[in-house]
């Protein structure tokens, strides 16, 4: 009996030494560094932060409620070492992304959000009506970085909703220092890129629409019916996990398409180029149309017969593969195109299709629609330090770490104090950092917040050129291979918006900051119950065998999303979109 | 007299005293969560607070039949939940058969393989069952590859994108991970027959086959209808890990059971009202499926089990 007992006693010890040294590992890690921690502050909160000679001796943690982010827990490795020296903060991520959108409901219910929130317009604004977020009216002022933005903030604040006073609350992310009207991007966010090899293979064929696309594709596919290593290649691979999100109706992958005819999904609405509203359901819209072009696609054998089924990562995983022959999104590049792709002319690029006209938001200068906030609960000390925080992160030095990386592992200066991008392939290949940096891999400790308060277009004082790597002059010179300069010559133009500039296909919708009000209970279910319906049979048109097959599919949706009350909801939609919508028409005037 | 009757009476209340942990856990963790069914009368949206003025009655009741599109959908899902449901009680006897059929089994080392084998995909979750299911299934997986080089089909066949056989094929897979582990509550009551009735059977010359259905089958029987009268109970709520992670645009319509539209309404759009006003008409007719298995049961075997 006494044996048992004490065995149990150990066992319970053991246990519970167990429990608490796992738990111990960061804090142990945390400890260590510390002490090289404390010989840096003084120097480099003073001169780097702006906010002089305040003393940090305390260690805070912030928990970020964060929207944007897709990791949660501690901030680790390089970023986190970045900001520990200068604050001697710990960043604690909550990512609903991560942990499901029943988390916002829990925490809101409790009263604390969070210490720094970043959240959509519309939930902001909820948030705001409720008091959980602080008013930061007197203390901004004192933050030199944020006031380079003062009218976009002043902006933003003034129409919050029974904000009359003007008081502050909220932090627009994205702010850009250019115009509202002004579109600085080279390339826009979707537009049909094709792999240049197979391409001009075919002897660089004018492509006037839609049809001739799926000609060319199909042309590709025959000549190279799979990759180098035998895997089956096809045009298109879809991917459905991403349905429904970026306040559109519809599945993502058409969603993006439509922009390639001028049409803008706004939730249940789209935006015609001509300033005016139809629904998605319109048949003469651009919905109908590209669900038409991937179901025409399908029926030539064009679609990844896994494409309803795969997700994400399966999709990500071809496209690294060379298993896609077309991609859509600007940034889908970055899963193929490397700087040695573009030197052997492998590299995707956009091709124009005759009879499009594209539509792009111009560059986010009141910010792209989600906004930084300080939680109610903070108490003076924590406030002081977030506020301190918030305006680093909007300082060029802040923003040239959160966009660019580190100085010698990312990127080095140069004599004429302009950046040239080394170890491109630092994110991609989660690349070892210098142990002065904090060590681990550059993904790993990369910033988990994943939000900026500045968007990587706007300029950076220091160089005079944008953060964004992609805008450096050295940048451009390391990438104006033979395969561009082909391009340039054919197409008559230096990059792909210059075309569409001349030619006359872009439209640039320019940034407003407008509130738009968030759903009503009532409105949440109809749209909910609208957008399930329309995703799952916009999966099956796709996989219609025949036209008949799929209009009779078509007027299914329609009658089945009409009784869900589709015109509730699209009145509903009305009214919010042309607040917006008067908005844009006042700033292009 | 008094004293002791006193003292019987202390003695009772302390006894109560051990039950008391059992009700608190209960009280906390079956009772207080009703409380938010309330939620189901109000017209609510996080962050913000319940307040009387958002108070809406049964509207999100009656906004569930409201128009014969949304009571279609709903007749779908009880459809679908019916047929799923339906469908494991008609096999309830399958993980039976196969711990009387493993029993029989000589060689004890193969036994336990085997036994092994089926009982490990209880303890893979749902989301790794998926994973294994499309890297076998998909267009360029194993089956798939067979198939084609054997010259049966020249196209992939896409099964998990396919609408047929969706309620079988979910019965298969959840046959496959739980058959194993069912059959264990079969083999210890196939451990506990008396030896002796084998050995008479076996003296008056019954056959294998007559041994198993004259004495192992009727003395297996009660467990079966215990546990066939709790899955009855259960009939409404057979799990949506399984649905969730199998659906797809394609097979939605047949294989959307009522926890996951649940799921769906409330996660997915933030109806979470209309979500509570579901579940609580699942609890009801729970209640009252639990009442008829009971009173079935009475009339049966003379005795419920409630």
């Amino acid at each position: 009996m006494k044996l048992k007992k004490l065995v149990s006693l150990l066992l319970l010890a053991a246990l519970l030494t167990a429990l608490f040294t796992g738990c111990k590992g960061t804090t142990d890690s945390g400890a260590t560094s510390t002490p090289d921690t404390s010989v840096t502050t003084p120097s480099d909160s003073t001169d780097s932060s702006g906010s002089g000679g305040k003393s940090y001796d305390k260690t805070l943690t912030f928990d970020i409620y964060d929207v944007a982010a897709n990791y949660q827990g501690m901030q680790s490795g390089w970023f986190r070492k970045v900001v520990n020296d200068r604050f001697n903060i710990e960043l604690n991520i909550i990512a609903p992304q991560v942990a499901g959108e029943a988390i916002y409901h829990t925490r809101a219910s409790t009263g604390n959000l969070g210490d720094i929130v970043i959240l959509e317009n519309a939930d902001f604004a909820d948030c705001v009506k409720t008091g959980l977020v602080k008013d930061i009216t007197n203390e901004i002022k004192n933050c030199p970085n944020l006031m380079d933005y003062k009218e976009q903030i002043d902006v933003y604040n003034k129409n919050l909703p029974d904000n009359d006073a003007g008081k502050i609350y909220g932090i627009p992310c994205q702010m850009t220092n250019t115009s509202p009207t002004s579109y600085s991007q080279d390339v826009v966010y979707s537009s049909p890129l094709l792999r240049w090899d197979l391409y001009s293979e075919l002897g660089c064929p004018d492509i006037a629409n839609l049809d001739e696309l799926l000609d060319v594709l199909a042309a590709m596919k025959e000549a190279h019916p799979t990759n180098k290593d035998g895997d089956p290649a096809y045009p298109f691979s879809l991917w459905p996990d991403w349905d429904g999100g970026d306040g559109m109706m519809g599945i993502a992958n058409v969603v993006q398409l439509t922009t390639w005819y001028g049409e803008k999904i706004k939730e249940s609405l789209i935006l015609k180029p001509d300033n005016t509203f139809t629904t998605v359901l319109d048949k003469n819209a651009a919905y109908y149309k590209i669900t038409k072009f991937l179901n025409n696609a399908y029926r030539r054998g064009l679609v990844d017969p896994d494409s309803g089924t795969q997700n994400w990562d399966s999709a990500c995983a071809k496209m690294t593969a060379g298993q896609v022959y077309l991609m859509w999104y600007s940034w889908q590049v970055g899963f193929w195109n490397t700087q040695d792709r573009l030197r052997e002319g492998t590299a995707f690029i956009y091709i124009p299709v005759k009879d499009q006209l594209y539509y792009a938001d111009s560059d986010t200068y009141y910010g792209s629609g989600r906004v930084f906030g300080v939680g109610s609960m903070v108490d003076d000390e924590k406030y002081q330090r977030i506020m301190d925080f918030l305006d680093w992160y909007a300082s060029p030095e802040g923003l040239t770490f959160a966009h660019n990386g580190i100085e010698g592992f990312n990127y080095t200066v140069g004599a004429d104090g302009k950046f040239t991008l080394i170890n491109d392939n630092a994110l991609m290949d989660n690349l070892p950092v210098p142990e002065e940096w904090g060590g681990a891999g550059y993904q790993d400790g990369n910033n988990a917040i994943n939000q900026w308060i500045v968007d990587a277009i706007s300029i950076n004082p220091n160089t005079g050129e944008p953060y964004s790597n992609q805008y450096w002059s050295t940048y451009k010179q390391a990438t104006m291979t033979q395969m561009k300069r082909e391009w340039a010559e054919k197409f008559g133009a230096a990059e792909p918006v210059e075309y569409m500039k001349k030619n006359n296909v872009l439209i640039v919708s320019p940034n407003v900051s407008v509130s738009i009000p968030g759903d009503t209970p009532d409105i949440s279910v109809i749209r909910s119950q609208c957008g399930d319906t329309l995703n799952d049979y916009t999966w099956r048109m796709i996989f219609a065998n025949d036209d008949a097959a799929f209009d009779a599919m078509w007027d299914e949706m329609t009658a089945q999303m009409n009784g869900y009350g589709f015109d509730k909801l699209v009145e509903y939609d009305t009214e919010r979109f042309t607040i917006e919508l008067e908005a844009k028409k006042a700033a292009m005037n | 007299m008094k004293l002791i009757k006193d003292r019987k009476k202390a003695q009772s209340y302390l006894e109560f005293l051990y039950i008391l942990p059992f009700i608190l856990l209960v009280a906390v963790f079956s009772y207080y969560p009703l409380y938010g069914w309330v939620y189901a009368f109000f017209d609510y949206k996080p962050p913000f607070p319940l307040t009387m003025d958002k108070f809406v009655g049964f509207k999100w009741f009656i906004s569930m039949v409201d128009n014969s599109i949304k009571v279609n959908q709903l007749l779908k899902v009880l459809r679908n939940t019916f047929a799923i449901s339906g469908l494991s009680l008609m096999f309830s006897w399958f993980p039976m058969v196969f711990a009387i059929f493993l029993n029989e089994i000589k060689s004890r080392p193969y036994r336990k393989f085997v036994q092994t084998v089926t009982t490990l995909p209880n303890f893979i979750s749902w989301v790794l069952v998926y994973s294994i299911a499309f890297s076998i299934l998909n267009s360029t997986g194993a089956v798939n590859t067979v198939l084609m080089s054997l010259g049966l089909i020249d196209t992939p066949k896409m099964f998990l994108q396919s609408s047929e056989h969706v309620w079988f094929r979910m019965w298969l897979w959840l046959t496959w991970k739980n058959a194993g582990w069912a059959a264990i509550m079969y083999i210890a009551a196939i451990s506990a027959i008396d030896e002796e009735m084998n050995e008479a059977a076996r003296i008056d010359g019954a056959s294998k086959l007559q041994i198993i259905w004259h004495v192992t089958l009727p003395s297996l029987m009660p467990t079966y209808f215990v546990l066939v009268m709790l899955n009855l109970a259960n009939f409404l709520s057979n799990g949506m890990e399984q649905f969730f992670v199998f659906q797809n645009a394609f097979n939605k319509e047949y294989i959307q059971v009522l926890d996951l539209y649940v799921y769906n309404l409330a996660m997915g759009g933030g109806g979470y009202s209309l979500s509570v006003a579901i579940s609580i008409l699942k609890s009801i007719v729970s209640v009252l499926l639990l009442c008829l298995t009971n009173s079935f049961s009475k009339l049966v075997r003379g005795e419920g089990f409630l």
